[in-house]
């Protein structure tokens, strides 16, 4: 198994995660292959993501 | 026990967002930027204005900006202006969503020519409409000039970041502001999610219009960047429903092949088509037979 240490910005992520399922019963996810952190249940709907970049307006 | 500041982290729903206080860098993220911006200064496209799409994740007050979004090759632009290659950045954020859904678009960078370090009253036009789409209905904009040199006093604000004589300003603009707010910056260590996409960006300007298609007509599609046999290649995957096979598109360079994986055989279809779509239906049809 491969142990590294988190950097910080994991290390944030995964904290807010934890706390996001302490305060707020919010689901953390895991890697099915080896339980690793894959994030929260916090998505953003690939609709909002995908508008948006199509919309980038003309920059002057 | 929870405090003030801790609570402030965790994501929320669109609702539930501030006003943002500050914009985070990773590292990677700003040493693209001022690269990537160097880099173009030296091309023969060095006089028009560039620019890059931010991608991160949005938390109550702060937004952290974890990949950047080239405006591509294909971009139009100008010494007055810059408009991104809108298919390719879609097929960009989609790759990187695949890792990620938490990825949202966050804002804007691009540069002017001279010493404006401030978003013109042409973009205010363009931002303020676009901003309403954008979680928390607000966007991080940043303007990229190559004044810094002799400017110590504006290069210590805190939404001022400078390197050489190159420099970003970054700013906010909310739903119905009349004006764009400067934002402190911060770099924290982390990368650029978007970096490898950078050593296949041609072929992902090439294919973009045929694999969002493909895309949004078949469920699963995945993108990957491997290793090809010279340089990086994209890769498009269209997993089968019966047994696990996959037709693999390998776009390399100009050349585009096509495999079939079936566990541990791979067998390369005997024919070209530079079409990835009209392709991957061709060996789907031929898988019919």
């Amino acid at each position: 198994m491969d142990f590294r240490p988190l950097d910080e910005l994991e290390r944030k992520q995964l904290t807010n995660a934890l706390r996001g399922n302490a305060e707020q019963g919010r689901v953390l996810l895991l890697d099915r292959r080896d339980t690793s952190f894959a994030g929260s249940a916090d998505e953003v709907p690939d609709e909002e993501v995908i508008s948006a970049i199509r919309s980038v307006p003309c920059h002057y | 026990m929870t405090t003030p500041q801790a609570a402030n982290d965790v994501p929320r729903s669109p609702a539930e967002l501030r006003p943002l206080t500050r914009i985070v860098l990773t590292e990677e993220v700003n040493r693209t930027l001022f690269a990537e911006y160097a880099a173009h200064r030296a091309t023969e496209r060095g006089h028009e204005e560039i620019g890059w799409a931010l991608l991160g994740v949005r938390t109550a007050d702060e937004a952290t900006v974890m990949a950047t979004l080239p405006a591509g090759e294909h971009r139009e632009a100008g010494s007055a202006h810059v408009r991104f290659n809108p298919l390719a950045q879609e097929l960009g954020t989609r790759i990187l969503r695949q890792g990620n859904r938490q990825l949202t678009m966050l804002g804007i960078v691009h540069t002017h020519p001279g010493s404006m370090r401030h978003p013109s009253d042409g973009d205010y036009r363009g931002d303020i409409e676009w901003v309403e789409g954008l979680r928390g209905r607000e966007g991080v904009f940043a303007i990229g000039t190559a004044d810094a040199a002799g400017n110590d006093s504006w290069m210590s604000a805190l939404h001022v970041q400078a390197d050489g004589a190159l420099a970003f300003t970054w700013y906010s603009l909310q739903s119905g502001a009349r004006n764009y707010q400067p934002l402190p910056v911060k770099n924290i260590p982390g990368a650029d999610r978007a970096a490898p996409l950078r050593a296949v960006w041609t072929e992902l300007e090439t294919q973009a219009g045929r694999l969002l298609r493909l895309a949004g007509q078949l469920v699963r599609v995945q993108f990957d960047v491997i290793e090809g046999s010279t340089k990086a290649a994209l890769v498009c995957d269209v997993p089968l429903p019966d047994q696990g096979r996959v037709i693999r598109v390998v776009m390399e360079g100009k050349d585009v092949r096509y495999l079939l994986i079936d566990g541990e055989q791979v067998q390369m279809a005997q024919f070209r088509d530079d079409r990835v779509d009209r392709g991957v239906f061709a060996m789907l049809a031929e898988l019919c037979n």
